[in-house]
């Protein structure tokens, strides 16, 4: 079922963009707030619960929340199969900001994954521009 | 302890697949219902509910592997997601979309084994 695609900031596409934003800062913010307070040795860590330890972990919780909504927002116009496929264009722009902007290091492996990611978010695009027109 | 990881990983598979499936269930019938309605709001609290399991269960294996570790896996939930969007919610699967989603996730994992 379609609805009527809204424009301008509600438009979904811009708030897909502001989701992607979203799980890049939460990703990262995750893993720095697990990575501050691991102890493998306690019995309950498997859950990770001792991460709410971490005042990042709680940062992290509210722009999960924030993002949960924006995402729930472009459920409501775009089918699953091209809106969760497309999400993953997080896995291409974490490695390249990474590179850019940490002078990290790209295998000849990593770039040919990149570039497989890159070709596959082209391909969805592609119905997911039909689905605009249907509209 | 490999074993309890591949369970883990696995329930964290099977949570975050079904929480993007009730999302998207909730806001199909609140289209069709609205929003307030009762049956909006059971799936969508479902979805809530199984996605806060999964979200502690990724805690817990981010505070033991490196992400790069858990990527593939994470790369894997592309495609179920797709194809049981297809099965379950009845989305219209095109060769297109499968090749694009097959590509991507082959990719997430290239990324994250080199």
């Amino acid at each position: 079922m379609m609805n009527h695609r809204p424009s301008g900031f509600a438009n979904p596409w811009f708030q897909f963009v502001l989701n992607i934003i979203g799980v890049v800062v939460y990703e990262l913010l995750l893993k720095a707030g697990a990575a501050a307070t691991a102890d493998p040795t306690k019995a309950w860590s498997w859950i990770g619960v001792n991460a709410l330890a971490s005042p990042l972990t709680w940062l992290a919780i509210v722009v999960i929340i924030v993002d949960l909504v924006i995402w729930l927002y472009i459920l409501k116009y775009i089918p699953l199969s091209i809106a969760f496929p497309l999400s993953r264009i997080v896995d291409v722009l974490v490695p390249i900001s990474c590179w850019l902007v940490l002078r990290e290091t790209i295998s000849p492996l990593r770039w040919g994954g990149i570039a497989l990611v890159i070709i596959g978010l082209v391909i969805v695009a592609r119905p997911a521009a039909e689905l605009e027109e249907r509209l | 302890m490999r074993m309890a990881a591949i369970v883990f990983i696995l329930l964290w598979l099977v949570t975050f697949v079904a929480g993007q499936l009730l999302f998207k269930r909730a806001m199909d019938v609140s289209s069709a219902m609205g929003f307030r309605s009762r049956r909006t709001l059971s799936i969508l609290g479902a979805g809530i509910a199984v996605m806060t399991i999964s979200f502690c269960l990724n805690l817990g294996l981010l505070q033991r592997f490196d992400l790069s570790y858990l990527y593939p896996f994470q790369g894997s939930s592309i495609i179920v997601i797709t194809l049981l969007a297809a099965l379950i919610l009845k989305e219209r699967l095109t060769p297109r979309l499968i090749i694009g989603t097959l590509l991507i996730t082959a990719g997430v994992v290239l990324v994250s084994m080199s």
